[in-house]
């Protein structure tokens, strides 16, 4: 499956058009990037690989067992009993390189040959563990008896994948076009700016943009921006509902991070950075990141690091901002009184943290929650996360992870799927479509901006 | 000199000595690798409490209990077995208490004034059983489950022999089986043990120090983010 | 030659058919010859000529003759022994200097090939002068008299493994028989001393049938020292419940206990003592309230205090487990260093 790889891509192979992402041609796949010769490709794997380590990651390598037990949390695992999807199993080819080139008996291994090199084809084998068929969701990690956080080497081998020139098709040119213009799906700062001008005339809502001076620094993402404009109008809604001092800026209003996905750790800094400096540059107090999931790792959990100190701002998730309104009660809303079951995005409650807040604003909403089971840190993933929606060839399997979610759903009975995160909505709508469901998830985002209280007009 | 003056004698020192030159050639070497400050600011300010995922690890959220039981009742099945045969069989004690009396001066007792109880033969035999049956089992469930044999190497196969011999050799000495004399069954038992000593710290053995390591950083880690443990 | 039968010897000392009888079957019982044997063993006994026996002692403390002689005043087995034609043993001869000398030459020279050479004792390495006889040193006597041996027994723990005078530092050199003759058959009848029923034992089995009985891989009759003390003590079954004399003054001393934790070696030595016993059978030193010291086993001086219990291992000292330390440490900087230098390059590669 080696190809030969082209120089150039031009003319650019994905159409945006589409619901989502698409290969123009799909038997013209370019899951290899660049022109480098197998060896060096190996060895930029294993050097991005060497270089990430730290004490953590290293201590998680030398622990495991082989007890199996993570195949038991994977969604991948669960709905095909294939052993290949066992998440540790995904590591193999750096668990072997870290033997080799990095532990404590690194030159034993080496002198006598214990471990043997990693090959290119193991690698572009292993492509398809690493981004495939691996949300990044972190549910393994909450298995693992040695408590092993799986999910965080997954992201480190995918460093190693994206210096290796070793990504899938999608991963690679959107990242790539998210450098080259701003935004992964086209939402470049032209467009963005139209879609605003246009939504705010069409729903007659103002929309703040490039105010000098804000206290809040709102985001958005390119799949809200693309396919969800509501959101947009939402976000713009309820921000003057609450009276806050908010604004989009064009040099920083895409928290989508495809960085963080594809394992380009330079680009994830660029990106991160992007809305970092927007924030600054307005004086924001608060950084209020979309329904997003991944974008809240990147900016909440990451952007610090990236950006060298502590963010001079606060990051917070629409979710747990519409929770702070909440209890301050500027945030009123009319009761709903429809039985509602939440979807817990990963990055945003699993691993994120945020668990009660999106409770809590459904709770002002008058809902009746019923819960998944399992539900909050041991939900199961929609099967889209950490890029795996993009990825065409894993539709299939995608799919079949999807029907997890859909008897959970129907299991609650629950009249209303909510979520908030614009990718598991995403998923879910393509999840619909395939299955001819009749359930369609919504956002909590727009749930709340549908049902205010406006009593002064 | 015979096989039980060697067991006992130059065998038993060199093993301990490969067995703490190794644990801390690779527990050091891995802890002193880089550490970057996490600059993001804490959900919760009080990381530590993070720790308790050390003990709450030890059993699986109710979420995942089904998938797992075989594995965590084998599991406990042979670790209890191993180790209170290990820490509360007669001779096993006396053999500890040489240890302090060699290296102190003083037995367990005058080091720290605590008795240091012991089990009966029979309750010692019985758990000692146990163990030996549950890796069996585990070793079964290694072949025969798709996952498990797919992720094994060399390392589980060879920590399992080397696990199961100071048992079943222990069993064999106790029993005196084999129509051995005792001395040459004995020898073979320490002789086993030694190996187990000797290879602990080169394979998956070390996770009986690096669990709490590992548990213990993404314990705090998950705490900092107000992440589910 | 006009050495008598054994069997008249013996009826001419007084000794009745009975006695005799009852003697065998004891004999045949600890030779693990079964009870249709004894009359077979009685007969050839009775017909065995008094072989000539010389028997040298070198680096001994005359413990095991002591042991032969006096521990079962007149009893058959000393009578058994008085029935050897005895030729040469200077401690219990009368004859004293050249005529004590002159007597084993011609014992040696009339029997050449078919005596009995018994040894007890150690033979020094060293320095040739650290123990003679006559003048002589041990290990050219050996060598001499080895050379027209039948067969050589080799009393005691010094003639079978090197004993005490072997003992760490061991300054003569001192080595056992084994050590010194290769060619000849050697039976080794360990102890410090031996039992003395065991060494009539193998006497009378060497007597009854011609030939050495068989032996273990140290050497010992296999009859005699095929099981440990352990195996068949009377306080095994303490053992087996984990009842232990933890003091020579507890309740469990008093009870009579296990004497294991009180380093007792019952477990790892093969003797006779917890069977046939000493002192005309009365007892042995478990049944006295002291635990077995080994010492019918190589080495038994030199493997710790008797008082350490059985399991104690020899862990090295604190100053070795120290250095493994230091070393352990090492290594693990050096590694974790050497790490960081490959991400270093990495970073810039």
């Amino acid at each position: 499956m080696t190809e030969t790889t082209p120089t150039t891509r031009e003319p650019d192979p994905l159409e945006f058009d589409k619901p989502r992402v698409s290969i123009r041609k799909p038997e013209h796949r370019f899951d290899s990037q660049g022109e480098t010769p197998d060896a060096s490709r190996v060895e930029r794997a294993m050097n991005s690989f060497v270089r990430d380590f730290g004490r953590t990651a290293a201590v998680y390598m030398e622990s495991c067992i082989h007890c199996g037990m993570c195949a038991e949390a994977c969604h991948f695992y669960e709905v095909t009993q294939d052993p290949k999807y066992t998440p540790i199993w995904k590591l193999e080819p750096f668990k072997q390189a870290y033997k080799r080139e990095y532990g404590p008996f690194a030159f034993v291994y080496r002198a006598l040959n214990l471990k043997p090199k990693v090959t290119v084809d193991e690698l572009q084998q292993w492509q398809h563990l690493l981004y495939d068929s691996c949300t990044v969701c972190g549910r393994c990690s909450l298995m693992c008896p040695m408590g092993i956080d799986i999910a965080s080497l997954v992201s480190q081998a995918r460093h190693g994948m994206f210096k290796a020139g070793l990504v899938p098709h999608e991963l690679a040119a959107v990242t790539e076009r998210a450098r080259r213009e701003g935004s992964p799906l086209g939402a470049t700062p032209k467009v963005f700016a139209d879609r605003c001008e246009w939504l705010s005339d069409e729903h007659d809502v103002e929309i703040t943009i490039d105010k000098p001076r804000a206290d809040v620094l709102c985001a958005m993402s390119s799949i809200e921006i693309m396919k969800y404009p509501e959101s947009v109008v939402a976000t713009a809604r309820i921000m003057r509902h609450v009276g806050a001092d908010w604004t989009f800026r064009l040099d920083g209003y895409e928290a989508t991070n495809f960085g963080l996905l594809t394992g380009d750790a330079a680009a994830q800094k660029e990106l991160t950075l992007k809305i970092v400096h927007a924030a600054v540059a307005c004086g924001a107090k608060v950084v209020v990141l979309p329904e997003c999931g991944h974008a809240y790792t990147a900016l909440r959990w990451m952007g610090a690091n990236m950006y060298g100190k502590p963010l001079p701002f606060r990051v917070l998730h629409i979710a747990e901002f519409l929770a702070e309104q909440v209890r301050t009660g500027k945030l009123r809303l009319r009761k709903l009184g429809k039985t509602v079951t939440f979807h817990d995005p990963c990055q945003l409650v699993r691993r994120g943290g945020a668990i009660e807040a999106p409770r809590e604003v459904l709770q002002a909403l008058g809902v009746e929650l019923r819960e998944m089971y399992p539900t909050k840190g041991a939900n199961w993933c929609c099967g889209g996360g950490g890029g795996v929606v993009a990825i065409h060839r894993a539709d299939e399997l995608r799919h079949k992870v999807f029907k997890i979610k859909m008897e959970q759903i129907e299991e609650t009975g629950a009249e209303l799927p909510v979520t908030s995160c614009a990718n598991c909505r995403q998923t879910f709508d393509d999840g619909q479509a395939h299955f001819k469901w009749d359930k369609t998830m919504h956002s909590l985002l727009e749930l709340v901006a549908d049902n205010l209280v406006e009593d002064a007009q | 000199m015979n096989l039980l003056d060697f067991a006992r004698g130059p065998a038993l020192q060199w093993s301990l000595v490969i067995f703490v030159v190794g644990v801390l050639w690779r527990l050091l070497g891995v802890l002193l690798l880089r550490t970057r400050k996490d600059l993001s600011e804490p959900r919760q300010a009080a990381a530590w409490k993070g720790l308790r995922l050390i003990a709450l690890r030890s059993w699986p959220r109710k979420e995942f209990l089904g998938g797992t039981a075989f594995g965590e009742v084998m599991g406990y099945a042979f670790h209890i077995g191993f180790l209170l045969t290990l820490f509360f069989y007669v001779p096993h004690v006396l053999f500890f208490a040489d240890i302090a009396r060699g290296l102190f001066g003083t037995d367990l007792h005058g080091l720290t004034g605590l008795h240091w109880p012991t089990l009966p033969n029979g309750v010692v035999t019985l758990l000692s059983a146990i163990s030996i049956a549950a890796l069996v089992a585990v070793l079964i469930h290694r072949i025969v489950n798709p996952v498990k044999r797919l992720i094994s190497n060399f390392d589980d196969y060879f920590s399992w022999l080397v696990t199961i011999a100071p048992l079943a050799t222990g069993m064999a000495a106790f029993a005196h089986l084999g129509g051995w004399p005792y001395e040459r069954l004995l020898a073979v038992h320490l002789l086993s043990a030694e190996l187990l000593l000797v290879w602990f710290p080169f394979g998956k053995l070390m996770h009986a120090f690096t669990i709490f390591v590992a548990r213990g950083s993404t314990g705090m880690l998950f705490e900092r983010k107000g992440a589910s443990l | 030659m006009s050495s008598p039968l054994l069997g008249e010897f013996l009826r001419s000392h007084g000794v009745t058919r009975r006695d005799f009888l009852q003697f065998c079957t004891t004999t045949a019982a600890l030779m693990g010859l079964s009870s249709a044997m004894v009359p077979r063993v009685a007969a050839a006994l009775a017909q065995a000529r008094r072989p000539s026996v010389i028997w040298l002692p070198f680096q001994e403390c005359t413990g095991c003759t002591e042991s032969i002689t006096r521990a079962h005043g007149s009893t058959l087995e000393s009578l058994i022994f008085q029935g050897i034609s005895l030729d040469y043993q200077h401690t219990l001869q009368a004859a004293a200097g050249d005529a004590a000398e002159r007597a084993r030459e011609t014992a040696m020279q009339e029997n050449w090939g078919r005596y009995l050479l018994i040894v007890d004792g150690s033979i020094p390495t060293g320095n040739k002068g650290f123990s003679t006889i006559a003048g002589r040193d041990n290990l050219s006597l050996l060598q001499e008299a080895a050379r027209g041996a039948a067969a050589i027994v080799a009393l005691g723990s010094c003639a079978a493994f090197g004993g005490i005078p072997g003992a760490d530092p061991n300054p003569t050199g001192a080595v056992a028989v084994s050590a010194i003759v290769k060619d000849k058959p050697i039976i080794n009848v360990s102890g410090c001393p031996p039992i003395p029923v065991v060494i009539t034992g193998v006497l009378t089995q060497y007597l009854t049938f011609g030939k050495l009985p068989e032996l273990d891989a140290l050497g010992r009759p296999r009859s005699f020292y095929g099981q440990t003390i352990h195996d068949r003590c009377y306080r095994r079954p303490f053992y087996e419940r984990g009842q232990f004399a933890d003091s020579f003054d507890d309740e469990g001393a008093r009870q009579g206990w296990c004497l294991y934790k009180l380093g007792c070696r019952g477990p790892t030595t093969h003797n006779a003592c917890a069977t046939v016993k000493w002192n005309d059978g009365t007892s042995f030193p478990i049944e006295a309230g002291h635990g077995c010291i080994g010492c019918s086993e190589p080495g038994f001086w030199d493997k710790g205090g008797f008082y350490q219990p059985l399991s104690t291992g020899q862990w090295g000292s604190a100053r070795t487990l120290g250095t493994a330390v230091g070393v352990g440490t090492a290594l693990g900087v050096a590694s974790a260093a050497l790490a960081r230098r490959r991400q270093k390059d990495a970073e810039g590669a």
